[in-house]
């Protein structure tokens, strides 16, 4: 995907700076040929302000600033769903590959399953056996205690 | 707007709220002063420019929601009935008219120099 998004962005540019030097070469051929006119002619202080564009550099300006929108919308990062429920099912579906950059790294603030503390809690604490030990331990250091 | 009460029931996620203006900012920033040269080698002027610059940003967002919008929606085609929009975003207003005021500055910025570059 990015290197569509970055050869259409280039395309595009290509096109603007021709466009650009185009009505850069436009206006001034124009003003020259205006002010030798209004010279020759010997006309009173009129000399004509610069003409509209031609269509052809107008269009070529749209089509140039449309394909740059293109390939820069097309090189955004993917947007993320905002709902709990629908941000955490995409990442129990698809993991950090539904969150890393089209280069394959994954993003700095993915955050990893968020249901991870529950996936790794522990299990029911055996009550009886701890007594057990405790019993033990006050049989053997609670005596060691009582010596010492 | 969201009640204190939905958003105990539907929480959101503030990182992916974050990430998702953060994208549009960027994006209607850089465009505003591409649309900005656009403006200024096609020499605009007053009221003309501006309504290229609101047109062409309606454009963009229009792009972003057929791009990257729609594709998250299809994909989720069987949530049908929901507001579309609010899978990325809190209201469609963010998308339309979020970066729109933000790029203002750059657009004119840009506007003007390429309108002095061209007619010197």
């Amino acid at each position: 995907m990015t290197w569509i998004s970055k050869s259409v962005t280039g395309l595009g540019l290509l096109f603007l700076t021709h466009a650009c030097y185009s009505a850069h070469e436009h206006s001034a051929l124009h003003s020259t040929t205006a002010a030798s006119l209004s010279s020759i002619a010997s006309h009173t202080a009129a000399v004509p302000t610069v003409a509209s564009l031609p269509i052809d550099i107008s269009i070529e300006t749209i089509v140039a600033v449309f394909t740059i929108c293109l390939g820069l919308v097309l090189g955004t990062p993917e947007l993320r769903p905002i709902q709990w429920r629908v941000w955490a099912g995409k990442i129990e579906r698809e993991g950090e590959k539904g969150f890393s950059s089209s280069d394959g790294t994954v993003d700095k603030d993915y955050v990893g399953n968020p249901f991870r503390v529950l996936e790794s809690r522990p299990g029911f604490i055996d009550i009886r056996k701890q007594r057990k030990e405790f019993a033990e331990w006050v049989r053997e250091g609670g005596g060691t205690a009582e010596a010492s | 707007m969201l009640t204190e009460r939905e958003l105990q029931i539907s929480p959101i996620v503030q990182e992916s709220v974050l990430h998702n203006t953060k994208t549009l900012t960027t994006l209607h920033n850089l465009t505003a002063s591409l649309f900005g040269v656009g403006a200024g080698i096609l020499g605009l002027e007053s009221y003309l420019g501006f309504v290229f610059y609101l047109v062409f940003s309606l454009i963009t967002s229009a792009l972003v929601y057929a791009f990257r919008v729609r594709p998250g929606l299809i994909q989720e085609s069987h949530d049908p009935g929901k507001s579309s929009m609010e899978r990325y975003f809190r209201s469609s207003i963010e998308l339309w008219t979020g970066g729109l005021f933000e790029g203002l500055s750059g657009f004119v910025l840009t506007w003007t120099l390429f309108y002095g570059l061209v007619r010197a």
